[in-house]
């Protein structure tokens, strides 16, 4: 017995000691939220700051989980930036309770003008969070990200400002080139069916009809309703093609086929859209400029 | 290790403590189910409390759900004593109601509050450091530590008073109440005293890692002892033990604390479920092997007793005779040998002195059945027994 409890209180000594001992960096530390975000802080801090994401490629950040390294990141943190209006669910209450002096926290979507913000359904009395799929409020995500930093670390302002400069030059460009790609779609064939409604922003930006199966009704769930409804929809319209997301399951929109299937149209899997996060790191769809540019490609080209 | 490392370890082992008391006596009582059917029937009580009070961080919401815990508990037992389900029916009655009833509530109001069953239900262990006692612009810590703090401290101070009218309404619930202590009491004292530790747990560590640490630390500790008071220190090291393993398995994993900590615990389990001397998987097969071999060795003699014939006691004929294989018959004429019992002169076996008096013994023991006879048997024959 004794020995037993010897063994134990040995090992808890031993487990407890491997303390990773962290290098002091001077550098900014900044933690951020949705992947497109990451991305974002990433082009404008370049190797000035260190940025720690939460959350990885493909994760829903409404079922976001804290891992054990994300406490230490956020503990450390600088600045905060996340995108707010109820996008990260609980985890803006634990922004809200770590507020201090020495924490810096930017909801970056409630600083855009409410004006503009497409109220949401699925989001009661709230605003449509997925505010990223406007290339314009991403700019602006970009300036206020650039305010913040300057402010906080003054002596590479000159630094975070050259990086905006290029970084806002390169959505310019993303702009042209995706007013060019989606304008060799007819304006009938503008329609975008999904999983849930993420594309609200997208779809008023180019002029495309959106339509969300699980959007259609305010449960989380579509029912079976929902599923006549959208394939009437389809049919009578002939859709070409409706779109998986990256982190809502496939079952549904598969479901949805089937439905439209039964009733003699054939409409297609148009693949998969990146909605609420990113591709893997390192890869084209790694990145929000890659992303919007698959995204695009991929609905354009199964739409024609 | 920075502070909030050290807080979340620190909230983890006092929640360890907190739990595996209380734990104890619910899988003594056979009633751990109850610490998973509270966790979930608490939340009609969440509700009415946030509704009356408008606030998710006031003391009322804690008080209410050990209330409902409370009235889950009653409940069960209502339903139990009509003789017409059994126990673990009874509670699987009672919870999904309530829970249901809280999830209706929370529907029915949801458009009005901001109020999910998600806000309600899930504290997240990583996030406590985060959430302060702020007393006068003075920090005085996390908040969950505070709070399970004072549940320890409530009910240690209660174990050490009530700790010999526990034992023996746990152990012993007529005997309890002949010597005036009323087992109901006591059973509704240690059912509110789980309920409130249930409630504040859940708000610092998350549902599943609170019955957990619950049932898992008592149900290991009752491998290796029966003792009460060692029961309660073992369980007490189990969840400990397992809290902060488990957070360090989550630091080199880059994983949810809660999660790892849940494994941790089933790991342990299963660790003592194989290797614990006496009830221990590995130590009882090792028993019964040694037990057949018994058997067959006091058939084994007590066949040469009956049989004064030489072909009879032929080394070649037991096989058959007995009908054992091969390997069998090695290992027993061997035991018997070892132990002096026989001897093997030209391929004939007979008994020897000491193995007379065995075998009296025996016969003895196979006629009167009882224990007490073959005990001590064992001792003074058995030299392989160490």
């Amino acid at each position: 017995m004794k020995k037993a409890i010897a063994i134990l209180i040995a090992a808890i000594t031993l487990t407890s000691c491997k303390n990773t001992s962290e290098e002091k960096t001077e550098k900014l530390q900044v933690v951020t939220t949705t992947t497109m975000i990451t991305d974002l802080v990433k082009n404008i801090g370049g190797d000035f700051i260190e940025v720690n994401g939460l959350m990885g490629a493909g994760v829903d950040p409404h079922l976001y989980k804290a891992s054990e390294g994300d406490v230490t990141k956020l503990y450390k943190a600088n600045i905060i930036f996340y995108n707010g209006l109820h996008l990260e669910g609980k985890l803006v209450e634990v922004f809200e309770k770590m507020e201090s002096p020495t924490k810096t926290q930017v909801a970056l979507g409630e600083t855009l003008d409410t004006s503009g913000l497409i109220g949401s359904e699925y989001f009661a009395s709230n605003f449509d969070p997925h505010v990223w799929f406007h290339i314009e409020y991403f700019k602006l995500f970009a300036k206020q990200v650039t305010a913040t930093l300057s402010e906080k670390d003054p002596k590479n302002k000159i630094n975070f400002i050259e990086n905006e400069k290029i970084y806002l030059n390169k959505l310019t460009a993303l702009q042209t080139e995706i007013q060019t790609i989606i304008g060799t779609l007819p304006k009938e064939k503008r329609i975008l069916v999904t999983a849930h409604d993420a594309f609200n922003y997208f779809g008023k930006g180019y002029g495309f009809e959106v339509v969300g199966l699980q959007g259609l009704s305010t449960a989380t769930e579509a029912g079976v309703k929902d599923v006549q409804r959208l394939s009437n929809f389809i049919i009578e319209k002939k859709v070409k093609a409706i779109f998986v997301e990256s982190s809502v399951p496939r079952k549904t929109i598969e479901a949805l086929q089937e439905a439209v299937k039964a009733r003699g149209f054939d409409v297609k899997i148009g693949g998969s859209l990146y909605s609420d996060a990113l591709g893997n790191p390192g890869t084209e769809e790694g990145t929000y400029i890659g992303m919007f540019r698959y995204n695009v490609n991929t609905i354009v080209s199964e739409l024609k | 290790m920075t502070a909030p490392q050290i807080e979340i370890q620190l909230i983890a082992a006092v929640v360890a403590i907190a739990c595996a008391i209380p734990g104890v006596f619910l899988v003594l009582r056979k009633m751990a189910l109850i610490s998973d059917a509270i966790s979930h029937s608490i939340l009609p009580g969440v509700v009415i409390g946030f509704f009356l009070t408008h606030d998710l961080n006031s003391p009322w919401l804690i008080l209410l759900a050990a209330v409902t815990g409370v009235i889950t508990v009653v409940l069960v037992e209502a339903i139990q004593k009509t003789g017409l389900v059994k126990e673990d029916t009874a509670i699987g009655l009672v919870f999904p109601a309530l829970f249901s009833i809280g999830v209706i509530l929370i529907a029915k109001n949801a458009n009005d509050v901001h109020l999910d069953v998600d806000a309600v239900l899930l504290g997240e262990l990583a996030f406590a450091p985060f959430d302060r006692l702020i007393m006068s612009g003075l920090d005085l810590g996390p908040k969950s530590l505070w709070v399970m703090g004072c549940v320890l401290l409530i009910t240690l101070t209660l174990l050490i008073l009530f700790f010999k009218e526990l034992k023996v309404s746990t152990f012993d619930a007529g005997l309890s109440s002949a010597l005036g202590i009323s087992p109901v009491i006591m059973h509704y004292g240690l059912m509110s005293i789980s309920s409130v530790t249930v409630v504040g747990a859940f708000d610092a560590v998350g549902a599943i890692l609170v019955v957990a640490l619950m049932i898992a630390p008592a149900a290991t500790a009752y491998l290796i002892t029966s003792n009460l008071k060692k029961l309660l220190v073992l369980s007490i090291l189990f969840g400990v033990f397992s809290a902060l393993a488990g957070y360090w398995m989550a630091h080199l994993l880059d994983a949810s604390i809660s999660g790892s900590m849940t494994t941790v615990l089933g790991v342990v389990f299963l660790l003592v479920y194989l290797f614990a001397p006496r009830k221990g998987l590995i130590a009882v097969m090792y028993r019964q092997r040694q037990q057949r071999t018994e058997v067959s060795l006091l058939t084994f003699l007590l066949h040469l007793n009956n049989h004064q014939e030489e072909n009879e006691r032929h080394i070649n004929h037991l096989n058959e005779h007995i009908n054992w294989q091969k390997v069998r018959s090695k290992t027993v004429v061997d035991l018997a040998l070892k132990n002096n019992m026989i001897l093997i002169d030209n391929n004939v076996v007979s008994l020897t002195e000491k193995g007379k008096e065995f075998t009296e013994l025996a016969l003895e023991y196979i006629i009167t059945n009882k224990d007490e006879n073959i005990e001590p048997m064992k001792e003074d024959f058995f030299l392989f027994r160490g």
